[in-house]
Formats: C-alpha cells, structure tokens, sequence
C-alpha cells in the first residue's frame, strides 16, 4: 500500500493542476482566427466623412474579393502587402468587391448624399475660394440629383489603377490624389453622360 | 557489496565539513552548466552576431561532450588516485570556463564549452569518492552527490539568467572559477585517501543499471523542455527580462527541494518514487503546454509539478544506479553520460519541434494582427501608417516572436484616438503571446511523452525502500 501512495498523490496533484488549467481555458489560447469573408459581418454606423465611407467600402470589399477568391481578408491584404503586381485575377475580384460594396452600402440605406460629401472633397482638393463658392451656390438637390452617390463611386471604382494604389499606399498623398483623379473623372463622366440627349 | 572495501584505513579528514561543502559546490557548479546558458543565449546571439543554432552549440557541446567523456573519465579515475584526477579536471575546468569567460568568437566560446565539459567529467565522477570518503558513509555521499547534481541542474538557468541580468553573460562563467578553485584544496586532502587495490582492479565491474540509468536518460530529456524551453517561451515569446525569467523559473528549484522533505516521509521506496517523480514531470509538462494565458502565475503550479517529480524522481534513480555497484565512481558516470545524452536527445528532438512550430504560428499570427489592425477603431490614414510600421518590425524579425511596440512608440496619434492606440496595441501583443504559447504546445506534449517513456523502466525497477 505505501509503494502506490506517492503514484497517488502524483495522479491527485496533476488531476488538481491540470482541472484547474482546462476550466481556466488551458488549451483554447491560440490567435484569434480569421471571419469568414462570405459571412458579411454586422453593419457598423459610418460616421461622416471621406475617408471614413472609403474606409467602409474597402472593408467590406475586401471581404468581397477574398469570398471570391476563397481566402481571409485578412490573407489577401497580407498578401497584397507583399505583392508587387496583382494577379488578374485578384485585381478583379478586388474591383468587383469594392463595387458589390458599394451595391451592399447603397442597399442598406448607408451611403451618404454626395452633396453631404462636396464641402470635404473641395478643401481636400484645395479648389479656389471663388470656384467653391460658386460650388457651394449649386442646389444640394441639383448635386444629388446629377450625381447619385452610388453610381459615382461604382465609376469611381472602374477608373482606379488598384496596382498603382497598392504602391502608393506608403504615401497618402499620393494615395489621395489617385483617388481624386479617379472621383473627378468619375463625376466628369456622370456629368456628361448625363447630358448626352 | 560495500566501497568500504576499496579503501586504504581511514584516516582523519581535515576540516571534512568544508570538504564536503567544497565539493558538493563544484559538483552543482559543474551539473549547472549544463544549462547555466539558456537565458544567456539572446546575448550571446547579439554580441557574436550568430545564427541560432550556431548559439544552441553552446548548450548542446557541453553536454554532449559530459555525455561522451563521463564513463571515460570514470574508467580514468577507477585506475589512478581519484584526488589527483579530480584537481587536474578541476585545473582543466577552470582553465576551460577561464577561456569561455573572454572568448573572442563564438568558435572559442564552444570549443571552451567542450573542454569545460571534458574537465567537468572527470570532476563530476571523482567527486562522487571524494564525496562519500569525506562522509565517511556510501549512502549519505551518494545521497550529498546527487542532490548536489539535482540542485545544480535546476538552479542553472536561474543563476545564469540573474548574472546575465545583473552584468553579462561572461560573468556566468567568472563566477564558477573562484568556486571550482576552492574545491581545489578539498581534492588535495583527500588525496591518496581514496584508491583501488590492485586486487580490486583485478575484479570485472557490476554491469551498469540499464533500467534506472534508461529512465534518467528519458527524465533528462523530458527535463530539457522545463529548463530551457519555458525560459525561451518567457523570453522570446512573452518577452520578459532574462531577470524575470529566472525568478520565474526558480519554482523547479525550490520545489526540487521540497520534494525530499515532502515525499520521503512516506518511505514508498525507489520504484513507486521513480514512477510518482516520472508522473508529476509528465503532468507539469502537459500543464505547460496547456496554459490558459501569458500570466506568469500560470506556469507556477506546473512548475512545481515538474520540481517535485524532478526532486523525487533524479537522485532516487541515480541511487538506484549505483546502489551494490562497483566502481562506484564508473557507475556515477554512467548516470552522468545517460543523463546528458538524455539532455542532448531533448534538445535534438524538441528544437525542431518548436522551431517549426514558431515557424508555423507566423501565419496565424500575422492574420491575426492584420484582422485587428483592419478592424480597429483608428482612422484609415492611422491604420495604413500602423499597418507599414508592423510590417516593417514582422520582416525585421523574421524568424522570432516580434516586439510591436516600437511601431506604437513612433507612432503619432490624436489624444482622442491614443485609448484606442494602446487598447490595439495590447491586442497585439496578446495575439503575439498566444501565438508563441500555441507554438511551444508540441514541444512540451513531446516532453511529457518522454517523460511518460520513462515509466517503463521506472516501473522494471526493483524496489528498495528507504531507510
């Protein structure tokens, strides 16, 4: 009987640590795991704004793409930070992506009215002060009404270069003017198109 | 059959307190070697500018080369005045450790490493007759050898992840030479105490316990994840202070020193001690590779698990080893070779584990750190700048857990976002600890597998109750 006590009180000691180890969640501590990009996540509130709305857009887009392409988001902005010239095939899934979000954003009531967006877009674009004030004289209806936000940014998403953005990425300015060329050509078109009989 | 037989008519030991204390001090000194490194190892990383396993030679030459000399150096002491031996291993160590202290190269520091080892047998095997002449008793030399070996193994990296703190890691090997010179006049007066007869010579040594000597072998591989593995996980993968580490670690010694004091009350003899001390080294194992988070606290009680068993479990199967053996001193070796083959083996078998499996966390990690960045409550502008900085620390560090925070000491905020700055870069570091936990989680599984291993022969062993 003497020779099985210590294996007992062994077993005992290591059955107590080991318990106490698994009930404080010993074994589950591992990274958090990446959501799965088809499942779309809740609706967060987008604050008013530029950036954050093009923020919006890139999130959910992103989800969009690595669906399609059958990775995490989080796998496919790792790899787009590594890469230096985008598959065709991830540089489609990326512009469908943005553009489903945009479709997803629109559907759910979510995408401000451009003219909610103009005075921003004018200071960032440095526009002279007559120009934006004659600007600023243009009916917010009028703006609305030329300018749908939703088609503006699907335009918008058609014009960008995305492998020229993923180099500029280091450099906001750069980022920001690209994306500024693309919404004033994207608006030009609108205009236009608009006008054509 | 008895070592008294061995030896010439006692003669008084001068000063035998301080002998015994001498020696026992070099034996821990020695045995402590083995793995008074590890928390050292970053540092020497750095100051020689080596590569990772270039610096792991540090740790594996020295107890590959005890390994291969130990029974060797055993066979040399058994033949010549085991005194002389001892002083001239003991001139070699602290020349050796002396070498190691000003190495100019990584080269010379293991090359260093391998000749302290060398020296290190000769003193180890000799210590142990010296140690049981000074005593005037076999089973309280033995007994004074062993725990000094255990106490020695265990405080190792605590000890060398102090000094490394406090100073740097060449004063791990200054210390050791005042110590080891002292044991110097210890060897002298035992000498010509303790010889063979030629007629001794003359009788085939005891074949070597295959059985205890197999278990120290499996528990000392078993061991290498506690003593070395835990401390790179606090190290590299918790980042904590070499300092921290080595309070940290110091629940293995103390609890290796409680053990006798807690357990040998009951009597239960060498098997059933054996088979509990395998136990509890296995279970701490398994409760290091199952931690619940990066909170120190977590991994006291597995800790102390792995101390008992390691208190319980070494010196009782080094006793059985060399129980009714003779040459005692070649029996002290072969414990010693199987004990640092089993350390070798360790780190053969789990760095590979590990190195993998730090390697394989880098992709859950890094998703994990770009999930959080992604959803962040920071502007987009602050996330791009963040999401650069992280990058370019994630390349720096390749290969190795990544320290983030550089990337939050530059980087400039709003006072109204700084909550939600720090509030991520907490986040990340949590994600970093519990990528690092999850890639050091195999490594011990392994290590408690060897040490379950070892129940076998712990289980073969005849039983001896203590007296």
């Amino acid at each position: 009987m003497r020779g099985l006590a210590l294996p007992v009180m062994a077993a005992g000691l290591v059955a107590a640590v080991l318990g106490a180890q698994v009930a404080a969640g010993g074994g589950h501590y591992v990274p958090r795991r990446p959501a799965n990009p088809c499942s779309p996540r809740p609706a967060a509130p987008i604050p008013a704004g530029l950036e954050p709305l093009a923020e919006q857009i890139v999130l959910v887009g992103l989800d969009n793409a690595a669906c399609r392409l059958g990775i995490s988001r989080e796998r496919l902005v790792l790899a787009l930070a590594e890469t230096g010239s985008l598959a065709p095939r991830t540089t489609t899934a990326l512009k469908t992506g943005l553009r489903d979000a945009v479709d997803r954003l629109d559907r759910e009531g979510r995408l401000p009215k451009v003219s909610q967006l103009l005075p921003e877009a004018l200071d960032q674009a440095g526009v002279p002060g007559i120009a934006k004030t004659l600007i600023d004289a243009i009916p917010s209806g009028l703006v609305d009404n030329a300018l749908p936000t939703a088609p503006l940014l699907r335009s918008t998403i058609d014009q960008l270069d995305v492998n020229r953005l993923l180099h500029q990425l280091h450099d906001p300015r750069q980022l920001q003017s690209a994306v500024q060329s693309a919404i004033l050509q994207a608006a030009l078109h609108q205009i236009l198109d608009r006008l054509r009989p | 059959m008895s070592g008294d037989r061995n030896h010439q008519p006692p003669r008084p030991v001068p000063a035998r307190a301080g002998v015994v204390v001498a020696l026992s001090l070099v034996v821990a000194v020695v045995l402590g070697d083995s793995g008074v490194v590890t928390l050292a190892l970053p540092e020497i990383l750095r100051d020689f500018g080596a590569q990772v396993w270039g610096v792991a030679w540090v740790l594996i030459a020295f107890n590959l080369v005890l390994a291969l000399v130990a029974v060797p150096a055993a066979r040399v002491c058994v033949r010549r005045d085991r005194a002389t031996a001892t002083g001239a291993g003991l001139v070699v160590f602290a020349g050796a450790t002396t070498a190691c202290a000003a190495a100019p190269s990584l080269g010379v520091l293991i090359a260093g490493r391998a000749i302290q080892a060398a020296g290190g047998a000769v003193v180890i095997v000799g210590s142990l007759e010296l140690l049981v002449e000074a005593t005037a008793d076999e089973r309280s030399g033995v007994r004074r050898w062993a725990a000094a070996g255990v106490a020695g193994a265990a405080l190792g990296p605590v000890v060398g992840g102090l000094l490394t703190w406090a100073f740097s890691w060449r004063s791990i090997f200054v210390v050791q030479i005042p110590i080891v010179l002292l044991a110097l006049p210890a060897a002298i007066a035992l000498r010509g105490r303790v010889v063979w007869r030629q007629g001794d010579l003359d009788i085939a040594p005891d074949r070597p316990h295959v059985l205890a000597n197999l278990a120290l072998a499996l528990l000392s591989a078993a061991l290498t994840a506690a003593l070395f593995l835990l401390v790179l996980l606090l190290v590299d993968g918790w980042r904590h202070s070499p300092a921290v580490a080595a309070v940290t670690v110091t629940a293995v010694p103390v609890a290796a020193l409680a053990s006798g004091r807690v357990f040998r009350r009951v009597r239960a003899g060498t098997r059933s001690e054996a088979v509990a001390g395998s136990f509890l080294i296995a279970g701490g194992l398994t409760g290091l590779a199952l931690l619940p988070d990066a909170q120190l606290a977590w991994t006291v009680a597995p800790q102390v698990l792995v101390g008992l068993g390691l208190g319980l479990s070494i010196d009782s199967l080094t006793a059985a080893a060399l129980r009714d053996r003779i040459p005692r001193a070649l029996h002290g070796g072969w414990t010693i070779a199987a004990r640092h083959a089993g350390v070798v083996l360790g780190l053969l078998i789990l760095t590979p584990i590990f190195t993998a499996d730090l390697h394989h966390a880098e992709t859950p990690a890094e998703e994990a750190v770009a999930s959080l960045v992604l959803d962040a409550p920071l502007p987009a502008s602050t996330k791009l700048d963040l999401a650069e900085r992280l990058g370019r620390r994630l390349v720096a560090e390749r290969g190795r857990v990544p320290d983030v925070r550089p990337a939050f000491q530059t980087l400039h905020v709003p006072a109204t976002q700084a909550a939600a700055a720090t509030a991520l870069e907490l986040a990340l570091e949590d994600q970093l600890k519990r990528a690092a936990t999850r890639a050091f989680r195999n490594a011990f599984l392994v290590a408690a597998g060897l040490a379950l291993l070892a129940l076998g022969p712990a289980l073969a062993l005849r039983d001896r109750s203590h007296s």
